[in-house]
């Protein structure tokens, strides 16, 4: 920080040159403009003579170097350090490095050991059987023992917890049973099969059932992670040091023992722009989010590492209510996904870092399916002019249209807490285009509470935007099925009903037989995108930056770095 | 307006503006101030004399700078920015000039009514603009988009709570001063209706001042409207309100810092000549020489 | 009672007053918002809060209670200033307002101190001077017509983005300070320094100029030890003004540069209608605007003794 001290001194001087000023004009000017001059060139020397050259650091190193501390950059708050708690992939992020699950995702569909080193199902496909690895203590010392596991499950269920997703993802829970110190054993109520992705997240993280023990206001994180939790500062940061003692990493992780890294900074930085300076001037090592706009002249400067990391899961859609209004008509519903030309928004508003969506699903989601694009009403603005037609919707005075009196316009809620990605930016777009076949887009700017309530719960929307990131074709299912609407706990905000979509993604989900899965999730992804229930727009890209000291870097099944092999080169 | 000047000779006090006239052609900056903020101002009315198509989006042509056909570049979405300053008149001085002239009413009317009213009501209506005046304006605004929520309406709104407190002074003030003034005394000796008094004689004499406060205070509020929708609490994209466009191209600083140069100037230009007119028509009425 | 006593009790007994219509009007605004407080303090849009737990939430901040129990348990809690927990947060407002006061006094006093400083250092060097004064005008009226949202993004594109010269994040230490104050001084300087050279104007023109001069006092002397004592009054009476511009503006310049403290807090409690906080920092500024506004009378009195005399 040796910058900042500097620049305090331009500032000190300049009531000394307003004093130099007393004793006549001319002279005192000329000293008031030399202060300040050598105040600035004083500056110049200084910043940039201390300045990071992150090239520099590139020669000569060998061999991983333990010591020092990263600070990782990001947007986005959170409510509760608790991962049973919260649900936000901030909380999941920070929290992957505290905690350990019992078992690592290795693929779209494939598990390795972690805490767990191996497991049984029954035939029933309703009990597991964990068998944990030993001698594995958490950071406050509890030893880590089938009575954890039994105290974390209990507790991302328990009313009490006010959990929401983490216990969504393991709603079929029932019990679980300690067999003895090594051995617990877990059972649904009903056969699930995405249970080990669920217990693969940072949000099922294996916490200490010491810590659990005690009153909520008290709260620590207290995982057998690499990274201990050390302190917490609302909305500015969080701090992590290491876990000196860690030897419990995942399956395939390519280093073992406790992490090079001192200390982990998480500074929350939620605008775009100031985050992507604070790399580039070498305030941070690391930052999540670069924004799209900045890449392109991140990878020209030299010195950082850009990783590209498309989110698996559902992508970032625009979701139509099918009950109210004009939407309840399919003909409606494919016209406005016809006029709006989503390709070339995306490509221009991102810079084409983001791939342009054309199903729900990412295509790094397994059971994605290239060939449901075929059923998405594409850009065609005569064809959408055409349908609306066919529906009755005629243009009227002032180019919207009209039919029965009634204009066609669609409410479309903008939460501004939520915004992210210039997705207002991209909206704008779609509401330009969709003026274009006559189609009125409103976007009553809306709190929390009403947009929860009125909105979401109340159903006075025709449309609501989100992606959903989680590396199973499961999200379907949270997305489409009937029983999974929004006051229900289910991101089903296109409030589809469909029979045989419920039976498709309950069947997939209970099956053991991958094709039949396959097969399912198949037919779902055709059947929204024919019905228009969606209208996928892009796919979100974890855009991530690292300055090019930092070594070692690797990220898990969810995007998130893994910061455990993680270490600072000269 | 002619309307208001004809009441305003009535009185004691010309109109600020003949006291211009009299002194011969205004200052060139004046002159320019006042011909910038009618062009602003005419812009607001009808934008269609200036651009078309504010929000017609041309995504491949994004982010450019002057070029030929958009000699301000285009934004984000590829509009052209020329088009959305024009258009961006009518919410920025809706929110702007509009809150002042509500505020200006509100506080005609509470200010009278203080200074006329019975004692009592016209007491605690002065305490209650003293309570509003101990906040600072901004907060005050910011306290009322909480309640009411975010929007151009509410924003104008905001600002209108914010600033009338302060023209209900001054015109009771004024009120008081004409109300003891012989000419009223005479007239309600005359056994004349007192709502008579109020409109004919009183209310004109409390024009003058309240409009040369308004134009003093429309920079004011101008600024404290782009400060709300800045803060995405005012009008929204993509309304091309001009603190709402500079709110947007903070994301692009980095790629085309034109996109927040023009907005910024277009607010900067049309307070600092609603400003300067406004301290030329002061320093008129208060009779002192414009430097 | 004394006039000063009397004075100062009437200024206190309306200070109350204020407060207690600030604190009224924001409980009222609270209970005016359509969506449900309970769901903003389960956690909003992700934590999809079950009804039971929302149950729990409301009886938890007594959100179950007739309006009128709530308006008096609030009051009740206020007096003891206890300004409630935060609903986004989940804090108490006390803490949150305590933790990021010391980032917005930090910014509120540079920019002050550098408003004041260049104002008096302008007037000085131009008062009474035609040219400069023309040149120092017009550049008065610029700063004072620009928003200080723009000045900071384009200080932070200039100095920050493309020079590197101050760090982009960041509110530790003095560096990350110097942006952020020029940003919301220059408005306020310029109003200053308007003022500031029309009193030291006025001051030149009286005798007692004219006795320093024929003494041979030099014309810097004369400036800086007479006739600035003599501005300070009308600048002293502006000083309530500029409180209120540097607590709004803090709000947006914190905004622009990303900085930590109350404006930030603020503006995002604004937006998520998180009214503890809204209360909390409405209340405490509007006790502070009353209370420097008292000092500043007080202190105007003791420098004029008329007004003291004709109160």
């Amino acid at each position: 920080m040796s910058v900042s001290d500097d620049t305090a001194t331009q500032v000190d001087d300049e009531p000394a040159g307003r004093r130099g000023s007393l004793r006549s004009r001319r002279p005192a000017v000329v000293a008031a403009a030399l202060v300040v001059a050598a105040a600035i060139v004083l500056v110049l020397v200084v910043t940039t003579g201390g300045r990071d050259e992150p090239s520099a650091g590139r020669a000569g190193a060998a061999g991983p170097v333990a010591g020092g501390t990263l600070t990782y950059a990001l947007a986005g708050t959170q409510v509760s350090l608790d991962p049973a708690v919260a649900a936000t992939a901030v909380t999941g992020l920070i929290d992957r490095n505290i905690f350990d699950s019992l078992v690592v995702q290795t693929g779209p569909a494939t598990f390795g050991p972690w805490l767990a080193t191996k497991w049984a199902v029954s035939g029933d496909g309703r009990t597991y059987t964990f068998t944990l690895r030993d001698g594995v203590t958490f950071h406050d010392g509890t030893p880590f023992t089938a009575e954890a596991v039994k105290a974390t499950l209990d507790h991302v269920v328990d009313p009490a917890t006010k959990s929401a997703y983490a216990a969504s993802l393991i709603a079929p829970y029932e019990k679980s049973r300690v067999v003895d110190d090594h051995v617990v054993e877990v059972t649904l109520k009903r056969p699930f099969t995405p249970f080990l992705q669920a217990l693969s997240v940072p949000y099922l993280g294996i916490q200490s059932p010491a810590a659990l023990a005690k009153p909520v206001a008290d709260y620590r994180p207290v995982g057998t992670g690499p990274f201990s939790y050390v302190s917490w500062e609302k909305d500015k940061r969080v701090t992590l040091s290491k876990n000196a003692a860690y030897a419990s990493p995942p399956a395939g992780a390519s280093h073992q023992g406790a992490a090079y890294l001192d200390g982990l900074v998480f500074e929350f930085v939620p605008e775009d722009a100031t985050r992507y300076g604070a790399l580039t001037s070498g305030q941070v090592q690391a930052i999540a989010g670069v924004p799209p706009v900045n890449a392109g002249r991140l990878r020209s400067l030299g010195g950082f590492d850009l990783t590209v990391q498309e989110t698996p899961g559902l992508n970032y859609n625009l979701y139509l209510n099918q009950t109210r209004g004009p939407l309840k008509d399919v003909r409606v519903r494919r016209a406005l996904s016809a006029a709006v030309n989503v390709a070339e928004l995306v490509k221009n508003i991102y810079f084409g870092r983001f791939p342009v969506a054309r199903n729900p699903l990412s295509r790094t989601t397994a059971a994605y399916d290239a060939t449901a694009e075929s059923e998405l009403a594409s850009y065609d603005l005569a064809a959408a002019e055409r349908l609306l037609d066919e529906a009755g919707w005629k243009k009227g005075p002032g180019g919207y249209r009209v039919k029965d009196g009634r204009t066609l316009a669609l409410t479309w809620p903008y939460w501004a807490e939520g915004n992210k990605e210039q997705r207002d930016v991209l909206a704008e777009g779609v509401q330009a285009q969709a003026k274009l076949a006559g189609i009125k887009i409103e976007r009553p700017a809306v709190d929390t509470g009403a947009f929860v309530s009125k909105y979401l719960i109340g159903g006075e929307y025709d449309l609501v935007d989100v992606s959903f990131a989680r590396p199973t074709p499961d999200v379907l299912r949270f997305a489409f099925a009937s029983g999974n609407t929004y006051a229900k706990a289910g991101g089903n905000v296109a409030l589809v009903d469909s029979p045989r979509i419920d039976t498709w993604v309950e069947e997939a989900a209970e099956t053991s037989d991958p094709a039949t899965a396959a097969k399912d999730y198949a037919a779902v992804q055709h059947e929204v995108l024919r019905q228009a229930y969606v209208l996928p727009l892009y796919t979100p890209v974890q855009l991530t930056a690292f300055s090019a000291k930092a070594r070692g870097v690797a990220f898990d099944a969810q995007t998130y770095p893994v910061f455990h092999g993680v270490w600072l080169g000269a | 307006m002619s309307a208001v000047q004809d009441a305003a000779a009535g009185g004691p006090y010309e109109p600020a503006w003949a006291g211009l006239r009299k002194v011969g052609l205004p200052r060139p900056g004046v002159a320019l101030a006042v011909a910038f903020f009618a062009l602003v101002c005419l812009a607001a009315a009808f934008p269609g004399l200036f651009a078309h198509a504010p929000d017609r989006v041309d995504p491949a042509l994004a982010l450019r700078g002057p070029m030929k056909g958009h000699p301000l570049g285009t934004d984000q979405l590829g509009r052209d920015v020329l088009a959305r300053l024009v258009f961006g008149a009518r919410p920025s001085l809706l929110v702007g000039v509009g809150s002042t002239l509500l505020a200006g009413v509100a506080g005609a009317a509470w200010g009278l009514f203080s200074a006329l009213g019975g004692r009592v009501a016209g007491e605690a209506a002065m305490r209650l603009a003293d309570v509003l005046l101990s906040f600072p304006a901004v907060l005050m605004a910011l306290l009322v988009v909480a309640v009411l929520g975010p929007g151009t309406r509410n924003a104008a709104l905001a600002i209108t709570v914010a600033l009338a407190p302060g023209f209900a002074r001054v015109v009771r003030a004024q009120a008081l001063v004409v109300r003891g003034s012989p000419y009223v005394r005479a007239a309600v000796g005359l056994g004349l209706a007192p709502a008579r008094i109020l409109l004919r004689h009183i209310a004109p004499n409390v024009v003058a001042p309240l409009l040369i406060l308004a134009t003093v205070n429309v920079g004011t509020a101008l600024i404290a409207g782009a400060s709300l929708s800045f803060l995405g609490l005012g009008p929204r994209p993509p309304a091309p309100e001009w603190g709402a466009m500079l709110a947007q191209s903070r994301d692009y600083l980095d790629v085309s810092w034109t996109l927040a140069l023009f907005p910024g100037a277009a607010i900067t230009l049309t307070v600092l000549s609603a400003t300067v007119a406004g301290r030329a028509l002061q320093a008129r009425y208060e009779g002192r020489e414009v430097r | 009672m004394p006039p000063l006593a009397r004075r100062l009790t009437r200024r206190l007994a309306l200070t109350l007053f204020v407060l207690w219509g600030a604190a009224t009007f924001a409980f009222a605004g609270m209970r005016l918002v359509p969506g449900d407080p309970a769901r903003v303090i389960a956690g909003g849009v992700q934590a999809n809060a079950t009804p039971q737990v929302l149950d729990a939430i409301r009886a938890e901040y007594g959100l179950r209670e007739p309006i009128v129990v709530q308006y008096a348990l609030f009051l009740g809690r206020l007096l003891r200033a206890d300004l409630g927990g935060s609903y986004q947060l989940g804090r108490p407002v006390s803490q949150v307002i305590g933790e990021q006061i010391g980032a917005t006094l930090a910014l509120a006093a540079g920019a002050a101190a550098l408003g004041f400083g260049l104002a008096v250092a302008l007037a000085t060097l131009t008062a009474g001077r035609p040219r400069l004064r023309a040149l120092s005008r017009a550049a008065e009226f610029c700063s004072i017509s620009t928003p200080n949202f723009w000045i900071g993004i384009l200080l932070l594109a200039a100095f920050s983005f493309h020079l590197g010269w101050f760090p982009v994040i960041g509110d530790d230490g003095p560096a990350e300070l110097v942006l952020p104050c020029a940003a919301l001084a220059l408005p306020i300087a310029g109003v200053l320094a308007q003022v500031t050279r029309e009193g030291l104007e006025r001051a030149l023109d009286q005798p007692f100029a004219l006795t320093a001069r024929a003494r041979g006092a030099t014309e810097h002397r004369i400036r800086v030890r007479h006739a600035l004592r003599h501005a300070a009054l009308p600048v002293l009476t502006l000083s309530g003004w500029v409180l209120g511009e540097l607590l709004a503006g803090t709000v947006v310049v914190e905004t622009v540069f990303a900085r930590q403290g109350l404006g930030h807090v603020v503006v995002a409690a604004v937006r998520g209608r998180d009214f503890p906080v809204v209360t909390g920092v409405v209340v405490l500024s509007a006790l502070t605007f009353s209370l420097i506004n008292i000092v500043v009378d007080l202190l105007y009195g003791l420098a004029d003794p008329r007004i003291g005399a004709a109160a």
